[in-house]
């Protein structure tokens, strides 16, 4: 367990960052590092052997929370504890506050951040999966420019990113909906708390004066390759009045859009099956936090 | 009785222990704080093929890498060492440190890379190029037994290592007696014990002094003699530090293999070398798995719940290389009734190989299996006669006017009040309220359950078990023992003989030795000799140190005592029975004036020869080695009956469970426990024991497994996949004390460090069972992962709907 060697550049602006990764020889594996939660044990196991590590850490202005007009920016460097505990956050973007509390443990979260788990792109993570849900936005700068992904296309298959390797993602851009009476759910069960989830849900819906769902995204994560808007879902519920029988109803479709797979701690049968008991909670969760 | 059964000074009072303070101050000593000169670091080459022959090694690019000393391969060791020690009768099965010819697990060390630092060992061990051919493993359990299994070791001829018969009471009469029997299956899974160390150890040949040193994180019996035996060099040419602190352990830090690689290599090389595992070493390769069972059993019992018989078959699956791991079918027979009064049990023990991590010891040495065995059939039998589950405990539990009871296999139980202590449970648990916070739950459609299980700790040790399962093995002692030293200013020291992996010994013996002599216990120095001046020990194993080591204390203590009065009579002018001895003070009896200090004492007894008694030995020292107490010291008799284990604690163990019907997620909410380990030496100790046991069975229960494919690709390789449970997983644990003091022993105190343990697995099982009982469902699989439980709920309601 002890990492293959490297070679080591601790940036100090994002051009600077940008350079040393279009720098890097061909062939030669880049990564940046930010928290380095996920990506130090897999260098130490050696399931992750970057050429170049780029440290990202000491970057000024790469982090911080920014409400602004139609969305959150999030930077990419800051720390996932740090949007937890963020009241534009917890205001503004709802449903990515509760995702986060899931997200490892307290102490993995003062270290990780949320540009990192959104690059790193596990299938069963937190963060992507609200980005999904949300339609987030993120942000990339190369030493040619900028370019913006749309988190539905970003999150290609299990840790496949859209990003390319002389990219650094810098911002995360999360809609606020305006408007009606907002309300998120999510959930997700693992074997342990802090675990990976073996199937997360996450919704987030928008009510008007009488009770109508006037805007709904529901998404699933830990059964396909990567977070999974469930669409046909959303179609059949807008409009309704999320009553009980609708949400179970609307379920149906969650098996067509889906992908489980069997793994060491639970079937893709048993995906299958708590993917629709989950998003089910988590829509009744977001649609009881609407009404109250 | 009850409470405890003397007022001592400093015994069973709540004291700091003696260790903490160093291990706080973040002050200890591991193997791997160990650093000495030149040390050179190991890296090691691990197969990825379940099974396979080696066809070739070349390490010809490694020895090139940049730091790198040597590569021992395992025909090179082979040729220069002996087999390591295997427990069973078994020739043809070989174990060598690396594998040789033939890699028989996934993870097995086939090469071991020496350099510089463990960065550039690793990077030269990737460059090692191992020619395998792959064949066919042998994994499943019960397919190991079949002629046509893979063969793991061809020279041994089958898979079975051993297979025996037992039949100890009528067991027939009593079965055509009974009203009723069940038979049932429980399966014990792979799991094991992680200590947060890994095993480490630094070895330094000196060859002028011909002496091999070995700071290692050991708890193993017969450490030096089996390295000697391997090396083929007298054991007084070995020192074990034994004052290596050995960071958790409860069974796993065996560490031959590492020992023998890295003894070797330091004589060859002529360099101090050292071998840290990493955690992929450990999972993998190192000594980590514990048990895997699978238990066949039909209990013989009436109408009204009277459990007369059991037929036990127990199949153990010991993986690769059997070491000490297949005597774990053997200690329980000791307890193999349990706390319950059987009259009779037949047991077929049967030891499997197969394509697997070798099997090690783990806490309780097979006992944790064997009480969930047990308890699986109490709740099944309760529930097949409607019988309420602790109603059916009480009524074939021990009575307390019944000891010593002796069962069926010969051992008898020296003492216990397990009616009082499952009484005190379920007033702590406040069990009534418990029922209704139960149905509460069901009544709002959640799936909710209490566990009900006694589990019995044998404590002590004695290696006669093992002359069960292999006849050459004529053990008959399993010693501990203490030397004692009071000083010229009157000081004292004690001194033990083994590593100590977290047990909290040295307050044991400053206790024990502070209330023999009525000293405080925090002005008494203990020590670990190294294995050169040691005095003999088996280690720290089978919850046997109050017992054993307990006892040498209280008798070095004693004689230490006995002395000082002899001492001090002399110079009072007075016969050795009318001089007493209260808190440092030596007087006459009704004369308190006429007095000797304790260290006026010791310092008579070191420097004034002419005040001694005539024919006294100068200055104050004294030692005990200590025989298992209780223990007969024969071989079994020709029915196989023997004493084992001399001390029984008992616990009763009640969790409430609450079960997520969508994700058969398991919450265990609540956790009540009543314990008698007779007289409890320091309270803290034994509530950490409790716990931290505790938490170690929720693991076996719910989440930890050594998993393989069918292709016997080992699967659990790190902490992502082997589950722990960690401190969210673990409620609040509340316990209630009992005493009911052991005859056999110095204080009445009895074996602690296994029980929570032993009656966890069981207990939460139960609970998981009482709540998936109104649905008709009853497993007996352990882990019971939230996947399986969420399946058979599916399976359920299926049927019903269908």
């Amino acid at each position: 367990m002890k990492a293959a060697e490297f070679d080591y550049i601790r940036a100090d602006s994002v051009a600077a960052a940008c350079a040393a990764l279009a720098a890097a020889g061909p062939g030669e594996e880049r990564k940046i590092i930010a928290g380095g939660q996920t990506l130090v044990p897999l260098m130490a196991m050696r399931l992750a052997r970057p050429a170049l590590l780029v440290d990202i850490d000491g970057i000024p202005g790469l982090d911080g929370i920014e409400a602004r007009d139609s969305y959150v920016a999030i930077g990419a460097m800051t720390r996932q504890r740090a949007a937890e505990l963020s009241p534009a956050v917890r205001d503004a973007v709802p449903l990515l506050a509760r995702a986060l509390r899931f997200v490892g443990h307290v102490q993995t979260r003062n270290r990780g951040t949320v540009g990192g788990s959104l690059v790193h792109g596990d299938p069963s993570a937190e963060i992507p999966l609200a980005a999904v849900a949300l339609d987030a936005e993120l942000e990339a700068e190369a030493t040619g420019g900028k370019r913006t992904y749309a988190a539905a296309s970003f999150f290609e298959g299990p840790m496949v990113t859209a990003i390319a390797p002389d990219e650094c993602l810098v911002e995360a851009r999360f809609p606020v909906w305006n408007g009606g009476r907002i309300g998120a759910g999510f959930q997700e069960v693992a074997s342990r708390r802090g675990d990976f989830a073996i199937v997360a849900a996450a919704a987030q819906v928008a009510l008007d004066g009488g009770g109508t769902c006037t805007r709904i995204a529901a998404a699933l994560g830990g059964v396909a390759p990567g977070p999974v808007r469930i669409a046909a879902l959303e179609d059949a519920l807008a409009g309704t009045r999320l009553e009980d029988g609708a949400i179970d109803a609307a379920l149906a479709s969650v098996g067509g859009a889906i992908e489980p797979d069997d793994d060491l701690h639970a079937t893709a049968a048993y995906r299958g099956r708590v993917a629709e008991v989950l998003l089910g909670r988590a829509i009744r969760e977001a649609r009881d936090e609407a009404r109250a | 009785m009850s409470g405890h059964g003397a007022n001592y000074r400093y015994v069973s009072r709540k004291r700091r222990t003696k260790e903490d303070r160093r291990f706080i101050a973040g002050k200890g000593r591991f193997a791997a704080d160990i650093a000495v000169p030149g040390m050179k670091h190991v890296a090691l080459v691990a197969s990825p093929h379940p099974r396979a022959n080696i066809l070739s090694i070349d390490a010809t690019r490694a020895l090139e890498s940049p730091g790198v000393h040597a590569v021992l391969t395992g025909d090179e060791l082979a040729a220069e060492t002996a087999p390591l020690f295997n427990g069973l009768d078994i020739p043809e099965v070989k174990w060598f440190p690396l594998a040789v010819g033939m890699s028989r697990y996934a993870g097995e060390w086939v090469a071991a890379v020496v350099a510089d630092s463990r960065y550039l060992a690793e990077d030269a061990a990737e460059l090692v190029e191992v020619d395998y051919e792959p064949l066919p493993a042998a994994v499943e359990i019960e397919s190991l037994l079949e002629p046509d299994s893979p063969l793991v070791h061809p020279g041994h001829g089958s898979n079975v290592l051993v297979r025996k018969t037992f039949e100890w009471g009528p067991v027939e009469a009593d079965f055509a007696k009974s009203e009723r029997t069940l038979t049932y299956r429980a399966r014990w899974g792979r799991s094991s014990t992680v200590p947060i160390e890994t095993f480490g150890v630094v070895s330094r040949w000196d060859p002028i002094r011909e002496i091999l040193d070995v700071w290692a994180s050991i708890q193993m019996p017969n450490y030096q003699e089996q390295i000697a035996n391997s090396l083929g060099i007298p054991t007084n040419s070995i020192r074990v530090h034994n004052d290596v602190d050995v960071g958790g352990s409860y069974g796993v830090k065996r560490g031959i293999k590492h020992t023998v690689i890295t003894a070797y290599l330091a004589r060859k090389l002529g360099m101090p070398v050292r071998l840290i595992e990493d955690r992929l070493d450990n999972m993998s390769g190192g000594d980590a798995h514990g048990p895997d069972r699978l238990f066949d059993v039909t209990l013989a019992f009436d109408g009204d719940g009277t459990i007369r018989s059991m037929k036990l078959r127990a199949i153990d699956d010991v993986g690769a290389y059997p070491g000490r791991g297949p005597l774990q079918l053997g200690k329980p027979i000791t307890a193999l009734v349990g706390p319950y009064r059987l009259s009779s049990v037949a047991y077929e023990a049967i030891s499997v190989t197969s394509n697997k991590t070798g099997q090690v010891p783990v806490r309780g040495f097979g006992q944790s299996p064997t009480n969930f065995m047990i308890e699986t059939g109490i709740d099944l039998v309760a529930r097949r006669l409607g019988i309420d589950r602790i109603e059916l405990r009480r009524r074939n539990l021990i009575r307390s006017d019944e000891f010593p009871w002796r069962i069926p296999t010969g051992t008898e139980y020296d003492s216990g009040d397990y009616h009082a202590v499952l009484a005190k449970a379920l007033a702590l648990a406040d069990y009534d309220a418990l029922v209704a916070r139960r149905d509460a739950a069901r009544a709002a459609g959640r799936l909710a359950g209490i566990g009900i299980a006694a589990c019995l700790e044998p404590g002590g040790g004695n290696n006669i078990f093992e002359q069960l399962l292999n006849e050459k093995l004529e053990i008959t002692t399993f010693v501990e023992s203490c030397l004692m030293r009071v000083d010229m200013h009157g000081h004292v020291t004690a001194v033990m003989s083994t590593t100590t992996s977290g047990q909290g010994h040295e307050t044991l013996i400053a206790t024990i030795a502070g209330e023999e002599l009525e000293r405080d216990p925090d002005t008494i120095r203990v020590t670990h000799a190294d294995s050169l001046e040691a005095l003999p020990t088996r280690s720290p194993v089978a919850s046997r140190m109050a017992i054993v080591l307990g006892g040498a204390t209280s008798e070095a203590a004693r004689k230490i005592r006995a002395k000082m009065v002899r001492i001090a009579a002399h110079n009072l002018g007075v016969g050795e029975d009318r001089v007493e001895y209260q808190a440092g003070t030596f007087f006459v009896r009704g004369e308190p004036a006429r007095k000797l200090e304790w260290n006026e004492i010791a310092s008579i007894a070191h420097r004034q020869f002419h005040r001694l008694p005539p024919g006294a030995e100068p200055c104050l020292q004294e030692f005990s080695v200590l025989q298992v107490p209780g223990a007969s010291g024969q071989l079994p008799n020709e029915k196989k009956e023997i004493q084992l284990y001399p001390c029984f604690s008992f616990q009763a163990h009640i969790p409430y469970v609450e079960i997520d019907p969508g994700t058969g997620k398991v919450e265990v909410l609540d956790y009540a426990i009543g314990h008698d380990c007779g007289t409890v030496i320091n309270p803290d100790i034994v509530r950490g024991m409790i716990v931290g046991g505790l938490a170690h069975g929720v693991g076996a229960a719910l989440y930890e497994k050594f998993a393989y494919d069918g292709d016997g690709q080992f699967l659990s390789g790190s902490f992502v996949d082997y589950l722990l449970p960690s401190s969210h997983e673990i409620p609040i644990v509340r316990d209630v004390e009992h005493c009911t003091p052991s005859p056999r022993t110095s204080l009445g105190q009895k074996g602690s460090g296994e029980g929570g343990y032993l009656g966890a697995p069981a207990a939460v099982a139960s609970a998981v069972n009482d709540a998936l009982a109104p649905l008709g469902i009853s497993l007996s699989e352990l882990p019971m992962r939230l996947c399986d439980i969420e399946a058979a709920i599916h399976e359920k309601r299926t049927e019903r709907n269908g």
